[in-house]
């Protein structure tokens, strides 16, 4: 089926709002005011990279303290020109940004050497992601006691299960008005995090050990609570604590 | 409703801590971003339920495409019609324009020509779209800085073809009329008094930025005074009708965004005062 006149005037708009000024599109129109049909396309070409960082900037305010408003604006301008927005959501835009930071070549070419910029845009993500999720009414202490037998199989409520080869927590924490460079003290060492909301909408966070990062994983991943403390290795005196804090937390749902 | 000045502002973020202390205030009703919410299940979901609890809310889109030849993309006016039943919106806005095309997002409000073939789109979509939320919309003109040589027939008599042929309504923002009427060389005044009454849902009031080739529709300040001057020649015409303050960038302190829904207010009571009984 041959494309309608609509439908080439509109696939000509979008290459010219996202890509560069489309002719068929320039020759079809006028200029409001006194601007010529080319300069009033590139308004509207000049707005669509703007919208776009802008959401990154969102999702990713403290990738962009990291790298200063040129540095992260460059990384932008280069990430919206291979990234289109397929969402009707803004808010969606940038799943892959953190990869985009991760292959080394964006941020190479910018002399910029931060090997911990993409995990940290990994844990932002994922924050944004439980921002928007639905608070879980978790187990009551009672009811975890209760649910809490080698064979039950817990699940995790909203909440994200985080291991990074860097550290990042502190640098995303870190104070807005520390202008400070960042030493390589603040961010070498891995770290495994646990994001969660605890019935309500507020997010927390907790650092995690190796063995009840495992823990949680393997409960994440459908297997039952005997076997996932089997294979972390968590000792008694870390499980008893690893479930004071969930029964604290209401931190587990259990499995339907 | 029956009262000349049914006046709202748009729910912004910045605003949320202030509003959640619950504060007298002389706004009747607030306009959400739908896509905002459409998607959350998280803190701002949370905040407008809350503030459903004692005001009226409309939804307000600006990706449902109505003029997009391949339509609305998949899966969004379920997510629409699933706000709606939590939100029970007192009305559901978007644009008459189109936003991109499925692969490719633009998040703007592009214009269409003011052409048959568009007419037709934005009636089957509408059709479509009516169906699936089970109620009627209303569909908002939006600021353009270019115009189409093809285009048949004047914005204007795009705008009420379209509400007339698919059966829904208009949101008239009179900001944008003013900013198209001085982009494209009309008269905003005819604009205004030739879109007619009973097709009118709500009353949009937004700022513009003089760049000086043009007039760039920006939601970043209060309107200018010609635009309140237009809609006071619009709510003398269409009063009761419900009217939105609209301020999106560099939004200020609630006081000033509600000092503006006053302004409103009165200027709707003065023109209903102006009428014979
Ligand atoms: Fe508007």
């Amino acid at each position: 089926m041959s494309a309608s006149r609509l439908e080439r005037l509109q696939r000509a708009f979008v290459r010219s709002a996202t890509f560069a000024p489309d002719a068929s599109l320039v020759a079809a129109v006028t200029g409001g005011g006194t601007l010529s049909s080319a300069e009033a396309v590139d308004v509207y070409r000049r707005g669509y990279p703007a919208r776009l960082t802008s959401a990154l900037g969102e999702t990713f305010e403290a990738c962009w303290r990291v790298l200063g408003d040129e540095d992260f604006f460059a990384v932008c301008r280069a990430y919206v020109a291979r990234t289109p927005s397929r969402s009707h959501d803004l808010s969606d835009y940038g799943e892959t940004f953190p990869g985009f930071l991760g292959d080394g070549t964006a941020l190479a070419s910018l002399g910029v050497d931060a090997p911990y910029l993409a995990d940290l845009a990994r844990f932002e993500w994922a924050f944004k992601e439980l921002f928007h999720a639905a608070p879980v009414p978790g187990l009551s202490p009672a009811a975890l006691a209760a649910a809490a037998r080698p064979d039950s199989r817990l699940l995790l409520g909203a909440a994200a299960l985080l291991s990074f080869p860097h550290r990042v927590y502190g640098l995303w924490k870190r104070d807005r008005k520390n202008d400070a460079p960042i030493a390589e003290a603040e961010w070498r060492g891995e770290e495994r995090l646990l994001l969660y909301k605890s019935g309500g909408n507020p997010i927390f966070a907790r650092e995690l050990s190796a063995p009840e990062h495992a823990a949680l994983s393997a409960l994440s991943a459908g297997r039952t609570l005997g076997e996932a403390l089997e294979a972390s290795g968590l000792d008694e005196a870390g499980t008893k604590e690893l479930f004071a804090f969930a029964a604290e937390a209401r931190l587990f749902r259990e499995a339907a | 409703m029956a009262d000349a000045a049914f006046v709202g502002v748009g729910l912004r973020s910045a605003h949320y801590p202030r509003l959640l202390e619950r504060p007298r205030t002389k706004v009747r009703w607030f306009e959400a971003i739908s896509e905002n919410y459409m998607g959350s299940e998280g803190r701002p979901l949370e905040v407008l339920l809350k503030m459903r609890e004692d005001y009226p809310v409309a939804l307000h889109g600006v990706s449902l495409s109505v003029g997009g030849v391949e339509g609305p993309r998949p899966g969004y006016l379920e997510r629409l019609r699933r706000l709606i039943d939590r939100v029970d919106p007192l009305l559901v806005t978007d644009h008459l324009c189109f936003t991109g095309a499925h692969a490719s997002n633009v998040h703007d409000l592009l214009p269409l020509p003011y052409t048959e073939e568009a007419l037709k789109t934005v009636a089957r979509n509408v059709a479509r779209t009516q169906e699936a939320l089970g109620r009627t919309i209303a569909l908002e003109n939006v600021s353009s800085y270019l115009a189409y040589r093809e285009s048949e027939m004047s914005e204007r008599e795009f705008l009420v073809e379209a509400a007339r042929r698919s059966g829904c309504r208009i949101l008239l923002d009179v900001n944008n009329a003013y900013v198209s009427a001085k982009n494209h060389g009309f008269s905003a005044e005819e604009y205004v008094d030739g879109v007619p009454a009973e097709l009118v849902a709500q009353i949009h009031l937004g700022g513009y930025t003089d760049m000086g080739k043009f007039l760039f529709d920006t939601h970043s300040r209060a309107p200018t005074e010609p635009v309140w001057e237009l809609y006071r020649r619009a709510i003398a015409r269409l009063p009761g009708t419900p009217v939105l303050i609209e301020w999106d960038e560099d939004v200020p302190e609630w006081e000033t965004l509600e000092a503006q829904a006053v302004r409103a207010a009165r200027i709707a009571e003065e023109e209903r005062e102006r009428q014979p009984a």
